[in-house]
């Protein structure tokens, strides 16, 4: 009988112990990652609507992103392979960018059926700053990741524009 | 002193719109979020690592019938269960020479999913939420609609990633070989 309690009193601590912990992960990446991060943008969003700055953000923006083609020369600026790993890391740049693309079609500038293949060309250089670590992560050998950098970067100036094209397709109808 | 005034109300305004902004991410996304990061990773912990890694072994077998399986079926699991940027750490189970193009396939993978599962990339969300919350503007009731899509769109995109930096890095491997020997 004690035997019985013990053990359902040390499984519903388990269960309640793991929900815990659950919870507070969420809360943790809420308060150290999302959250600064949402200020910032907040505040670039703020600048954006209030001031000049939006106007003129709009107008380089508007000839890029309102139009398949526009989309496609970000894309393919953003995969040249030299370009692609200064741009990746944390994908700071594509948020920002991200962020400036939504304001604009917030504002009516930018039609909402290019926000699905925006989101592609703004981001072509995912992960390109981090292809040893994530190689080295998977174990690959060392000759590996000296011919799977250039193969990833090289890739993505063909599959970048392929998934503009895709973004494109899978948003008509929308 | 008309002027200043103006000035420092248009100064002000700038922050007062921007924490407009802010009160409503922070309570439409926010809570969501918290509520949804924490189920999903108590899902992930429940479920356990034994599991998914034996999933992993399976879908990582050679062959071409299993490309499909490798460059989304893992791909989506892996970000979904193991999230960035631990997802990489599946390159393991594969072999060598698929290893590049399955990490393009991952890492192409940790933006088109947070539309619908933020928990798998909770430090980048603004890639998708900087478009939404246009969209949100605009169009309110087709943010779902696109977060679909995106997550579609994102799985086709990655398999094509996946058989593409496959070739590419074969070409550059036997090229290599080719010139070392």
């Amino acid at each position: 009988m004690q035997a019985l309690i013990e053990r359902i009193g040390r499984s519903v601590g388990g269960v309640v112990g793991t929900l815990f912990q659950a919870g507070r992960d969420a809360v943790d990446l809420c308060l150290k990652t999302i959250i600064p991060f949402m200020a910032f943008v907040t505040f670039v969003i703020g600048l954006i609507l209030e001031t000049g700055v939006g106007d003129l953000i709009a107008n380089g923006i508007k000839g890029f992103a309102s139009s398949l083609g526009g989309l496609m020369i970000v894309c393919i600026i953003c995969a040249i392979p030299i370009l692609s790993p200064l741009l990746g890391p944390g994908a700071v740049i594509a948020q920002i960018v991200g962020v400036l693309v939504g304001t604009e079609i917030g504002r009516g500038n930018i039609d909402v059926s290019m926000a699905l293949p925006a989101l592609f060309a703004i981001n072509p250089q995912v992960g390109c700053d981090f292809v040893p670590v994530g190689l080295a992560l998977g174990e690959a050998e060392p000759e590996t990741v000296e011919v799977g950098v250039p193969a990833v970067l090289t890739s993505r100036m063909i599959t970048g524009p392929i998934s503009v094209v895709v973004g494109y397709l899978f948003a008509l109808g929308l | 002193m008309d002027a200043l005034v103006a000035g420092a109300e248009a100064f002000i305004q700038v922050f007062r719109t921007a924490a407009d902004v802010f009160v409503g991410f922070t309570t439409g996304i926010i809570p969501i979020v918290v509520v949804f990061l924490t189920a999903v990773n108590a899902v992930v912990k429940f479920i356990g690592e034994e599991r998914v890694e034996g999933f992993a072994k399976w879908a990582s077998q050679e062959g071409w019938m299993y490309v499909p399986v490798r460059y989304t079926l893992l791909a989506f699991v892996a970000v979904f269960m193991l999230t960035n940027p631990v997802c990489y750490t599946f390159g393991t189970f594969l072999p060598e020479k698929n290893k590049p193009a399955f990490y393009d396939a991952a890492v192409s993978f940790v933006h088109p999913i947070t539309g619908i599962f933020p928990h798998a990339n909770g430090g980048e969300l603004f890639v998708w939420l900087g478009i939404a919350a246009g969209v949100e503007m605009v169009a309110p009731d087709m943010v779902t609609a696109l977060a679909v899509r995106y997550l579609l769109a994102g799985l086709v995109v990655i398999l094509i990633r996946g058989i593409v930096t496959d070739i590419i890095f074969s070409m550059m491997w036997k090229s290599r070989q080719g010139g070392a020997a």
